[in-house]
Formats: C-alpha cells, structure tokens, sequence
C-alpha cells in the first residue's frame, strides 16, 4: 500500500521536521503550558469546602456531620446560616446545607436544604452525589442495614470528574487539530510559495506520493507530541484513561488524518501566506470555542446543538472523551464514532478535490 | 530526429485587471534537433516562460501539440518527466537538507538511485556535498539546480533564464557547464534576455515577443539578415531590438 519512494519521502519530511528545533518546541509549549497551569491548580485534588448549620443538634445530624467528615471530597465548616451564605456570597464555599431542627424525629426528618451559587453547576452535581452518599450512609446507620454496595465505586466516579479530566481529551483533540491544520496546510502554502511544489511538479511524482507521504511524516509527528504531553498529563495531573488506549489512539489516529486532509484543502484554497491563517482562523476558532473544548455542549442553547454537534472537532472531543472518562470503547460505535469516521470521508474527498497538483504547484 | 516538436502552440489567460482573453503563446511552431542547444529570446512577458511551462508538462496546453521525442505531452505528461531535465527560475528547496540529501531525494522521485559524487563533480560543486542550498553563492545554487535536472539523465533539459543575476564570472562558468553538458549529448532549450548568451551558446535561436514568435534562425544567419547595415560586426542586441522595437516593457 505504501511505496518506497512515499517512505523516502516521509522519512525526508521528518528529518526536516526534526532539524526544526523551534517548531518542535512551540508545538509543545501550549498544551505544556495548559497543562502546568492545572498541574498547579487543579491537579492536587482540592476538597470542597462546604459550609454546615445545623439546626437540630441531634445524634443524626452530627452522624451525618462525621459521615461528610469522612468524605474525602470535603472539608467541613460550621456555622450559622448569615455567616454561611456571606461565605458563599464571596466565594470562600463551594455552598452550604442547612440541616432542619427537627432532624431529629425519625417519622419526619424534614428536607436538608442546600445552597449553591448558581455559576458552579458541574459541581454542584458532584457535591450532591457525595451528600447523598452521605445520607444514605447515615440512613444506613439508623436502619441497621449494611450497605449492599461498596462506596468505593462511588469514590472513583467522583475522582473521574474532576475538570481537568473533562479538559484533558478537549485538550489533546484541540491539539490534534491545531498541529494537523499546521502540518499540512501552512507547509503547502509555504512550500508553494517558494515554488518548491513546482520544482516537484516536473518531476514524475504523484500527487498521492507527496499526501501519503506528507500525511505519513505528520502523523508520527502529531502522534509523538501527543504522547508526550498525555504522559506527562497521565504523571503529574494523576489522569486517567479509563476505556482502552487502543480505542483511544485509533480515535487520534483517525483524528489527525481528518484534520491533516482539511488543512490540505484550506492550503489549497488559500493562494498567499497571507491568505492562510485567516482562513485557517475562521475554521479553527468557533470550534475551538463550540466543540466542547473547555465546556460541555449540552450547557449550550439547544437550538445550536446539532450544528455544534456535528464539526470535526466536535466528533473528536466527544469520542476521545467517552473513551477516557467513561471507558467507551471505539468499536460500540457510539454517535461520536460514527462522525469521526463520517468526518475521515468528508475531510478525505474535499482534499483531493481541493489539492489540484497543477493547481496547487502554481 | 527532431527531440522536440511544437505545433501551433496556444494558451490564453484572462488579465486579472480588464477581463479580457489575451494569448500569452500564441500558435507557435518549432522544432529542436537532437543534440542542439536552442534559444528562446524574448522580453519579460513574451510568454517564454509559458512556452516552457507547456512542454514540460506545468501548465495545460490550450491548443496545438508537444512532443518530446515523439511524445505527445497533454496525453502521457508522465511519460515526458520521465526524460526531461528542468531548471526554474525560482531555485528554492526543502529547509535544511544538504545538497546530497536532496540530490538523493530528486533521484528518487525518477526511481533512480543517484551517484552524487559524480553529479557534484560534473557542477563543480563537489567540496558544497553537504552544505545547505542557501549556503551557496548565485553562481552555485544555478549549478546546483542544474545538478538536480540532471538526476534522471535527462535527454532534454530545459534552463528558464539560467544566468539572470549572475556575475560575469558565474555566468561564463555556467556557460562552460551548458557547454559542456551538450557535447555530452544533451538536447537544451533555454529561455533568456541575454543576447550575449545566445549568440554564444545556441546553434538556433528564436526570438518571441507577445505570444508569436517573429523570427528563428542561428544567431550568425539573423545578425547577417537584420543588422548587415551596421558598419562594425554586428550583434543579436541589435536584431532583437530592431525586431521587438526600443520600448519600455514591464
């Protein structure tokens, strides 16, 4: 499938790749850069300071106290409910619950009430869970049951969604696409430009010899950088991929080569330097802001849903993400999946539509 | 035999700036012996370049025929590649390769595993084998770029203004190498300005100017036949302005 002379060429076009020091730095210094800077915040596991009053006083408000004690998602502050909420007013707690004073009669324990800033919905969901948990442990207590299923699951869950868990795979697929766009489409302007493509031009070589073997060189290429940045991510930030890093590589693989085809395409249609990073700009950056990098897509307004849904990035965000925080594997073939690989179609026939040799060379 | 042959060659461009069709190469003709070495002279915009571009198979042809040895260029341009040599003007190339490694990288693009030493040497250039191109001089990069339209032993090669910006020095030592390179056996085509050049290199020359070609001949023959009242020898300078006339191009 892949000739000598693609080889040679991949091989040359690494060896110009590696002699490029700076590019090998600069491709590595945003991702390196986001990552340090969760390294530093996010990366030790700060608990959630969480504010209680308690009203009742009881034996099973301060079992259920000890229980969130035990929590090691928590760090626990009591209080009065004026001084609580102008904590939370101010940032200095995630929220507080207020147990009700008749948290103590077990025919009717009231409803614990619990109070959040708005703004910090997803974490919210995780503080709740753990409350639960925390009830129902007490609750556990008060009935005599042992529990029929271990909190230890319920422990990792949590430790799973930490931000920079979800951040971490918008992260890498933002990368992909960002070196890929670089590799293909800023070489073939540059290239043709200095009328490099032309030299080859009058040469036998085929168009496919130069894709195949610009796409071979790049992807080991993208592939290295990436492996780089997700180990130091895997040792320093305490990651982890919970689906199989076959899955997740394939998904990388196919990643690249969608955003290597399009670059393809974009240098193609752009004739200057000039003319290239505009375009490019417009391709990468409302996707970069849209395809769930830094937030969920869900949290966006329904009606632009299925068109944010359905970009590149998107696809590769969404794919990459359910294989390393939920354990998806690639070959369930979940919607994500099916549009990467809808996308590895598309990107591949608008580039050889786009990459006009005679074209291109000029 | 003729190694190449042009038959009412055509190719239309629309000027960016007033819409317009104009004819860059307009219906020429010509044929090349094998073993000569052939001029295409012409001012900036004659559509010398675009003749070239043509032939070796960069630019679709709009109307008439190519052949090189025989081969039509518009049905096997691959074929033609195959067994031609070109020189750009624009001489660039991958960063940071040496001239081995992108003389070896030319080879391969022909399939052919290329003796670099012997290439290096046949351009002088063999002390520059692991030099980077744009460590070279003018004179030395042009002989590089001869070096590279060389890799696949080409029987025609094809040189678009090969000395433009050379100093005397580099131009009479590229003029030794072209020399040199035809009585090898070499078929060369060449575009240039420079009527010193074709009045010492070519045994044909023709002289073009806005798409047509308006005369063909040997140098001697069109200086004997368009400068012959100049009292002093007379010279191609003198032909070509005679012939394309004393103004201003762009």
């Amino acid at each position: 499938m892949i000739n000598s002379l693609q080889l040679h060429l991949a091989k040359v076009f690494l060896k110009i790749f590696l002699r490029n020091r700076q590019a090998i730095l600069f491709s590595l210094f945003f991702p390196l850069l986001f990552i340090g800077a969760f390294s530093f915040s996010g990366g030790e596991r700060d608990p959630f300071l969480i504010g209680i009053s308690d009203g009742s006083k009881s034996q099973f408000s301060s079992d259920f106290i000890q229980a969130l004690e035990r929590e090691e998602l928590f760090t626990i502050l009591e209080g009065s409910f004026e001084e609580l909420q102008a904590s939370l007013e101010e940032g200095e707690i995630e929220g507080f619950v207020v147990i009700p004073e008749n948290f103590k009669d077990i025919s009717d324990l009231g409803v614990l009430k619990f109070y959040v800033d708005a703004s910090q919905t997803r974490q919210v969901t995780i503080i709740k869970q753990a409350l639960n948990n925390s009830l129902v442990s007490v609750e556990r207590n008060i009935r005599n049951l042992s529990p029929l299923f271990s909190l230890e699951i319920e422990d990792v869950k949590a430790r799973n969604q930490r931000y920079i868990d979800f951040l971490l795979p918008g992260l890498l697929a933002f990368m992909i696409m960002n070196l890929s766009i670089a590799g293909s489409g800023f070489n073939i302007v540059e290239y043709r430009r200095r009328g490099i493509l032309k030299r080859l031009f009058v040469t036998p070589i085929k168009p496919k010899d130069f894709i195949v073997s610009i796409v071979l060189a790049r992807m080991l290429i993208v592939l290295t950088q990436l492996s780089v940045v997700l180990s130091i991510a895997l040792l320093l930030l305490d990651v982890n991929i919970v689906g199989s890093y076959f899955s997740f590589y394939l998904v990388v693989i196919l990643g690249t080569f969608i955003f290597l085809c399009i670059g393809f395409a974009l240098g193609s249609l752009a004739k200057t330097q000039e003319g290239i990073r505009p375009i490019v700009g417009l391709f990468t950056f409302p996707q970069v802001i849209l395809s769930g990098v830094f937030f969920p897509i869900s949290s966006m307004p329904e009606i632009v849903q299925p068109i944010v849904y359905s970009l590149p990035l998107s696809s590769v965000v969404a794919s990459l993400r359910e294989i390393a925080n939920d354990g998806s594997s690639f070959f369930l073939f979940s919607n994500p999946t099916i549009g990467v690989l809808l996308w590895v179609i598309i990107a591949f026939v608008i580039s050889t539509r786009f990459f006009i040799w005679k074209e291109v060379a000029k | 035999m003729d190694i190449l042959k042009v038959i009412d060659l055509e190719k239309s461009y629309i000027d960016p700036d007033t819409k317009d069709h104009f004819k860059a190469v307009d219906g020429i003709s010509f044929e090349i012996k094998a073993n000569q070495i052939y001029g295409i002279l012409g001012p900036n915009g004659a559509g010398k370049t675009t003749t070239l571009e043509m032939i070796e198979g960069l630019t679709d042809i709009d109307g008439g025929f190519a052949y090189v040895k025989g081969i039509n260029v518009a049905e096997k341009p691959f074929e033609v590649k195959e067994i031609i040599g070109v020189q750009l003007q624009s001489n660039e190339y991958f960063d940071s390769l040496s001239l081995k490694e992108l003389l070896i990288l030319f080879g391969k693009l022909y399939e052919n595993d290329v003796d670099v030493a012997e290439l290096l040497n046949s351009v002088n250039l063999i002390d520059k084998i692991n030099a980077k191109p744009e460590e070279l001089s003018g004179g030395q990069k042009q002989r590089f770029s001869i070096a590279c339209a060389l890799v696949n032993k080409p029987d025609v090669l094809f040189l678009d203004e090969p000395t433009t910006g050379l100093d005397p020095q580099a131009k009479h030592n590229l003029w030794k190498l072209i020399r040199h390179l035809n009585q090898l056996g070499m078929s060369i085509v060449l575009t240039t300005h420079n009527m010193e050049e074709a009045e010492n290199l070519c045994h044909k020359v023709a002289i073009m100017d806005k798409g047509k070609i308006i005369t063909e001949g040997s140098p001697n023959d069109l200086i004997a036949k368009f400068d012959s009242d100049n009292t002093e020898k007379g010279n191609l300078e003198n032909v070509f302005l005679h012939l394309t006339g004393r103004d201003l191009r762009d």
